[in-house]
Parts: structure tokens; sequence; C-alpha cells
């Protein structure tokens, strides 16, 4: 099961996501500045919170696992040395912090997007970078999400195509290059239709964004951005 | 809805067909992601991900290329499930694989910029192997050295401890991407380009 937008009325889902992206931001920079274990408790509180705000639970997370043999075998590579004394402890504990940290990071990021829709985070996108450069990012991530699906099944389909043609006993290479061909060429033909079609329906570097504003809810999100910049800038200081 | 009073400042044709191609081109790099092979030499599965990244650098040139990548991380970033997994969300750019994806946009525009010979776009069938190869070796690098710093900066790794965990396992597998990436330049299946 795939991470992604569950509707729903809670109070995560009701914040601006900016609120939301400057929250995420805010706790990656204080997760690198305070990589402690009492800085990382503290952390470990405060995404779990996050995480209830948006509804979320433990099988949101399961989206990471890829992430976590990584996480996992950081530290030993860490810890071990050639000679004497073979494990080194405290170079362990160190990266073994860092891998912490970087999970705790995810949840939080597991958090907004659990609970943003796909045209909010196009309208902050757009709101937040100025002139074209904000509609050109606006407007090809909602293409990247509504074309997801569709290349994905492509791929699949070609896949089982090349498998029902004994495709599976070709080399490695010759497999990657059956798949991506037709993948590639699937993705220019829906491509090549899109622009026509988006050129034929007006498409415009002004577009009508839906309405985003800072809310009451808004405020206990944004002092606690506040806050973890400020802590993290004590701490650089 | 906002209500918007401008006047409509439509985009044109070229830049419309260029932005659809971006997209779709980022959001294959996504799908990618999903399709893995299992890989004799190497312990990690191997996804075509950065097959995908030099595909962008070649057929798309090295501003729409990068731009393309850009699209990608930003899609990612706000929760489309377009990483390695299906993982999604701001975490994953700052996280321990942050160097490899900050280094997806600078590969597909160095491939790019390499195989086109500056911004502007060439005929295909004019690139000879080995420039590709020299350029696809070139992305290589930029992809695994960015990937390795950013293990090191991320997990508090030594440099040498992070090529092995974060290089070493996966390169045998770039050869393969390589001579798949060359048969699919050379393809007559694929018109668009």
């Amino acid at each position: 099961m795939t991470l992604s937008y569950v509707p729903g009325d809670s109070v995560g889902h009701r914040l601006d996501p900016r609120s939301k992206l400057l929250v995420q931001v805010a706790f990656a920079a204080a997760a690198y500045a305070y990589t402690t274990p009492r800085g990382l408790a503290v952390l470990t509180v405060a995404a779990a919170a996050c995480l209830l705000a948006a509804d979320g639970g433990l099988r949101d997370l399961w989206t990471y696992r890829v992430a976590l043999p990584f996480l996992l075998v950081a530290p030993v590579v860490a810890g071990a040395t050639v000679g004497a004394p073979w494990f080194r402890v405290e170079r362990a504990t160190d990266t073994a912090l860092a891998s912490y940290r970087v999970l705790l990071i995810l949840v939080v990021a597991a958090a907004y997007v659990r609970s943003t829709p796909v045209r909010e985070s196009r309208a902050a996108l757009q709101r937040t970078v100025p002139g074209r450069p904000g509609v050109f990012l606006g407007a090809g991530v909602a293409l990247v999400f509504r074309f997801l699906p569709l290349l994905r099944r492509d791929l699949l389909t070609a896949r089982a195509a090349m498998r029902a043609r004994l495709g599976d006993e070709r080399p490695v290479r010759d497999r990657m290059r059956i798949v991506a061909v037709a993948g590639i060429d699937r993705a220019f033909s829906r491509a090549d239709r899109l622009g026509t079609a988006l050129v034929a329906r007006c498409f415009a570097w002004n577009p009508t964004l839906p309405r985003l504003a800072f809310r009451r809810v808004d405020a206990p999100a944004l002092a606690f951005a506040a806050a973890l910049i400020a802590a993290t800038l004590v701490r650089i200081a | 809805m906002a209500t918007n009073t401008e006047s409509v400042d439509l985009v044109g044709d070229e830049a419309a067909t260029n932005l659809a191609r971006a997209a779709l081109f980022a959001a294959l790099v996504g799908a990618f992601a999903y399709v893995s092979f299992p890989f004799p030499v190497s312990p990690a599965p191997v996804t075509l991900q950065v097959l995908g990244v030099f595909l962008a650098g070649i057929f798309l040139g090295p501003v729409w290329g990068g731009a393309a990548l850009v699209l990608y991380l930003a899609a990612g970033a706000l929760g489309a499930p377009v990483f390695s997994g299906g993982a999604a969300g701001f975490g994953e750019l700052v996280g321990s694989t942050a160097g490899y994806l900050w280094s997806y946009p600078i590969a597909a525009a160095l491939v790019g910029a390499i195989v086109h010979r500056g911004a502007g776009l060439r005929d295909l069938d004019a690139v000879s192997a080995p420039v590709l190869v020299g350029a696809m070796a070139a992305g290589t690098v930029a992809v695994y050295a960015m990937g390795v710093v950013g293990l090191y900066l991320t997990l508090n790794l030594t440099l040498a401890e992070a090529f092995v965990q974060g290089a070493v396992v996966f390169l045998p597998a770039e050869g393969a991407k390589m001579a798949a990436a060359v048969g699919i330049v050379r393809s007559d299946a694929i018109a668009a380009a």
C-alpha cells in the first residue's frame, strides 16, 4: 500500500498547505541541529503528534520500508573497523542517531502527504514560487500526479507482454530496453496529445487557482514552526 | 475559487508541448521506480530510475530534461509516490537518499549537454555510441558522487563507508543500464524524438 492523500476532517486536513510545508522544513532543520538522544526524544513526540493530527497511523509509514534496510545497515557499517577493536560503539551510535533523525523527518512528511490534496499542493507551490517558473512547477506537478498511474500501467502491460513471449529468458539489458522503449513510446504519444489538448483549451500562464487563506487553525502550526526555527538558530549561533 | 480579472496570457504551442513532455517524462521516471529487475551481481534489486534520468537528458535535451527532473522532485516532495519503492514526501529530499535525488536534474542536464553539445537539440541519429556512453558515464559519476556525499552528510558515515554502502553495491548494474539506453536511442519504435 502506498502513502497517498486520504480525505478527512482532521486538524491536519484543515491547515493551509503552506503552514504544513513550513512545519516540515522547520522540523528537518531542527532534527539536523539537535541530533542528540534528548533532542530526538522531544522531536519523536512532535513527529508523532504531527502524524496523529493528520489522522495517520503506523500503516502510513509502511511505504518507507524501502528506506529501512539502508538506515539499519548504516550504523553497522559505521561501527565496523578493520582490526581491533573491530566494532566502535560510539561511531555506530552517532550514525544510529543520524538514521533515526531521517526516520522522524519521513514521519512528518507522511503527515503532509496524507492530509493534503493535489490541488492544494499545486496552489501552494504556485503562490510561493512567483511568475512563470511557479506556473510551470504547479501545472507540471499536477500533470505528474495525473499521469503517473497511467504510465505505471503502460509499463506493467509491456512487462506482461514480454513475459508472455518468454522475454524473461533474455539478458537483463534486453529486458530493460524492451520495457523502457514501450514506456517512452507511450509517454511521448501521450505528451503530444496532451500538448495539443492544452493549447486547444487555452492553457494560460495565469490560471485561476483554488483560494488559499491562513485561518485561526494555522496559528498553532505556524507558532510550532517558528519555535523549531528559533531553536535551530539558537543551536547554530 | 479566487477571482482573476487580468486578461488571459496564453502559453505558446511550443512551450505547452515541451511542458507536457517534461511532465510526462517526470511521471515516467516515477513509474520506472516501480519496475525492478533482480540483478545477478547486485544485492539490491535494480530499478530503471537512473535510466530514466539519462533518457530525459538524451531525448529532451539539457534544458527540458533538467526541468523534467525538477518536476519529478517537486511532485515527489508534494506527495506523488515517485521515489524508489513508491515513497513520497519532502522528507526524502533531506533524508539519506537526498544526494541521489538532488543529483538527478544535474545529471540529466549534464547528459543532455554532452549529447547535444550545448543547449539546443540535435538529431540523435547523428550522435555516435561512444558519445552516448561517455555522456551516461559522466551522468553516473554525478549521481553516485552526490549520492555518496549525501550519505556522508546525512548519516554521519565516513566517505569510504558511504562509498561502500551507497555506490559499490549498485555500480555493476549501471553497465547494463547504459547498454539498454544505447539500444533505446537506436530503437526505431520511438518516433517522437
